[in-house]
């Protein structure tokens, strides 16, 4: 397979701009910031994840958080101290609660369970197309939180489960959300991704010249939940403490408000997403607390946070249904402006005399 | 036998409830491709209505108050079609379901901003809470009256849809709009008529849950339309007969199996229910009464 160089020349755009936000960050910023600049690097591994199904196979998925919370938990269980299990765990099945991996094995056997389970639910997932294949991914969802929630010997169930070994940090956090870039970017213009891409377009067509739709759906299906399954570790292995509810539909609006604005056909339209949706949540934030602005002590308003990403949705598609970037990448988008002064400066000097 | 046909009555109220919702969907999607995840606030807006209703203006009257719930969402299904959904009626189906996602989170943050994060309680008629004895049986009037009403309500829809003139042309849009409009009729009224059939209908769901909640909070209307969500699809996406008979089995199947799961199990009734269905649909994908799109047909 050969890897075009715009692609890589894309990808190396965008890797730019967020090493550059990750590490400005990890240099500059206190604490504080660090943790915001931490989460946004959580959420555009879970944008990218978004996109690479959504984005190649135009199914609305609602389900990717779920995937996330199974690896976090997965991580958790597996590498927290036996210390701290025996008490907070004690009643562990599989007698879980006295033993604990080493943090690379943790990682990865989180990873394996992730995608097992995303193997069986692809099975299903492929068969089905359009609304019932979203209404599933939602359904997905709600079984995994309502797991998370009742097995209470293996997760704590509604109460957080803490002391899960802090490892993560920024700037490996920004490092992987690098090479997601570039992965979504390989995997969107592979083989596979142009052609998912043109069955999710005209599946007749599509197969008429042997594009095999649910194989390649499923294949976008298993990185997507690849993708959430590193969020998911890292999420864990940075804050320490989770909850079923920190992967549930807040979250899950989140993610999707930030992919649809910037445009789910491109993985730049997720990068923009991210950062812009991101911005304005920061705002929404301080501004619900009910800061004192200029001198005016403004009210605090919760819900506001949750009315600023409904209201990012419904003008993104109202006016600009296809995102702020829309389906091209960024080094297609300059190629074309480009393209374009050169056709303009040809006609032009075709007028002169 | 007693607790058999308690349990059963429990069952048809909360199919029903569930019937209700899911045709209100199907019905917009088959008209319109729309799929309405803002379908649930139209219950929360019922509720709030029947709260103001009480607060604001003093309504006691409990035959007073129901109406106004359904009123009040048939009205907002009516402006949610004409400021948020016409704008997108042309645009892929995906747009619009991601409008009506926004729009709910919109809706549903609104009422956290405006009304207040807390449940707010609605009094319940005192006669809906009477049990009914039937020698050794009880019944609260609440579900009599809930499963009768859905029965008359689909009844009715059967023949609005049959008989009357743009109930047909609802039941031709599903099937091709455009020949709809070669022959006559106005797009906006099928939409309007379809929208608002909805809204009644979730408008009478949401008197009943009032009745047996007691109060109503800006999320109340999520976990219902979901379950009528997976309710439509199993029963076909779309198909008016399959949303009835999705909404009544998975009711059956929620009742049944809260009934036979020993309690320290019970929490996870949801996520058994959810992979049956989905084992379901790997037999049959496009549900029970769904037709299969014909090859390459856009879904």
């Amino acid at each position: 397979m050969t890897i075009k160089r715009s692609v890589l020349l894309g990808s190396a755009v965008l890797g730019l701009l967020i090493a550059v936000i990750g590490v400005s960050a990890f240099v500059f910023a206190e604490p504080y910031h660090q943790r915001i600049v931490f989460t946004f690097m959580v959420n555009l591994i879970i944008v990218l994840g978004l996109q690479v199904f959504m984005g190649n196979s135009d199914i609305t998925h609602f389900g990717h958080i779920g995937f996330m919370g199974i690896a976090a938990y997965a991580v958790a269980i597996l590498a927290t101290p036996v210390a701290i299990k025996k008490s907070a765990l004690a009643t562990a099945p599989f007698g879980l609660s006295g033993i604990e991996f080493p943090l690379p094995v943790a990682i990865l056997g989180a990873i394996v369970i992730t995608m097992v389970v995303a193997f069986f639910v692809g099975l299903v997932m492929v068969r089905q197309t359009g609304v019932p294949a979203t209404i599933a991914t939602l359904a997905f969802l709600v079984v995994v939180h309502v797991i998370l929630l009742n097995w209470v010997d293996l997760t704590r169930g509604p109460r957080a489960f803490y002391g899960i070994p802090i490892k993560a940090s920024l700037l490996g956090a920004t490092a992987i959300a690098v090479v997601g870039v570039l992965i979504a970017r390989l995997f969107r213009d592979s083989h596979w991704g142009v052609q998912l891409r043109a069955s999710s377009e005209d599946v007749a067509a599509a197969a008429a010249v042997g594009v095999r739709m649910q194989r390649l759906r499923f294949a976008a299906w298993m990185l997507s939940a690849f993708f959430l399954a590193v969020a998911g570790i890292l999420f864990a292995l940075f804050v320490g403490t989770i909850s079923p509810k920190s992967f549930y539909f807040d979250l899950t609006f989140l993610t999707l408000a930030m992919l649809i604005i910037g445009g789910m056909h491109s993985v730049t339209g997720a990068v923009v997403g991210s950062i812009v949706v991101a911005l304005g949540l920061e705002v929404m934030r301080f501004l619900e607390n009910g800061p004192e602005i200029a001198g005016v002590e403004l009210p605090q308003m919760f819900g506001l946070t949750g009315f600023y990403l409904g209201a990012v949705i419904v003008l993104g598609m109202a006016f600009r249904s296809e995102g702020i970037v829309g389906p091209q990448e960024i080094e297609e988008w300059w190629m074309r402006r480009r393209q374009k002064a050169k056709s303009d400066a040809t006609s032009d000097e075709a007028l002169q005399p | 036998m007693d607790y058999f046909l308690q349990q059963a009555m429990n069952a048809f109220s909360l199919g029903g409830e569930y019937a209700l919702l899911a045709l209100g969907l199907a019905i917009v999607f088959s008209v319109m491709g729309l799929v309405n995840f803002a379908h649930g606030e139209l219950i929360t807006v019922g509720g709030y209505a029947m709260f103001f209703a009480v607060l604001i203006f003093g309504v006691k009257n409990p035959f007073l108050i129901l109406p106004v719930g359904v009123l009040a969402a048939i009205l907002f299904a009516l402006l949610l079609e004409r400021v948020a959904f016409r704008p997108v009626r042309a645009a892929p189906p995906t747009t619009g379901m991601l409008m009506a996602f926004g729009v709910s989170i919109i809706l549903q943050n609104s009422a956290l901003l405006f009304v207040g994060t807390r449940p707010k309680a609605v009094p319940t008629a005192e006669w809906l809470m009477f049990d009914l004895n039937f020698g050794s049986l009880r019944i609260p009037v609440v579900q009599l009256l809930e499963t009768g009403i859905t029965v008359l309500a689909i009844m009715l829809l059967v023949v609005f849809m049959r008989r009357t003139t743009i109930g047909m042309a609802m039941r031709a849009a599903a099937k091709d709009f455009s020949t709809v409009r070669l022959m006559g009729i106005r797009a906006n009224r099928v939409v309007s008529t379809a929208f608002a059939i909805s809204g009644l209908l979730a408008g009478l769901a949401a008197v009943f849950i009032m009745a047996r909640r007691g109060a109503v909070d800006p999320f109340m209307g999520f976990t219902p339309v979901l379950k009528a969500f997976v309710a439509a699809v199993v029963g076909g996406f779309g198909s008016l007969p399959g949303a009835v008979i999705g909404g009544f089995a998975l009711g059956i199947a929620e009742v049944a199996l809260q009934a036979a799961l020993p309690s320290s199990v019970a929490g996870f009734r949801d996520a058994f229910i959810f992979s049956a269905i989905a084992v379901l649909l790997l037999f049959r994908p496009q549900g029970i009464l769904g037709e299969r799109p014909d090859f390459g047909e856009k879904t």
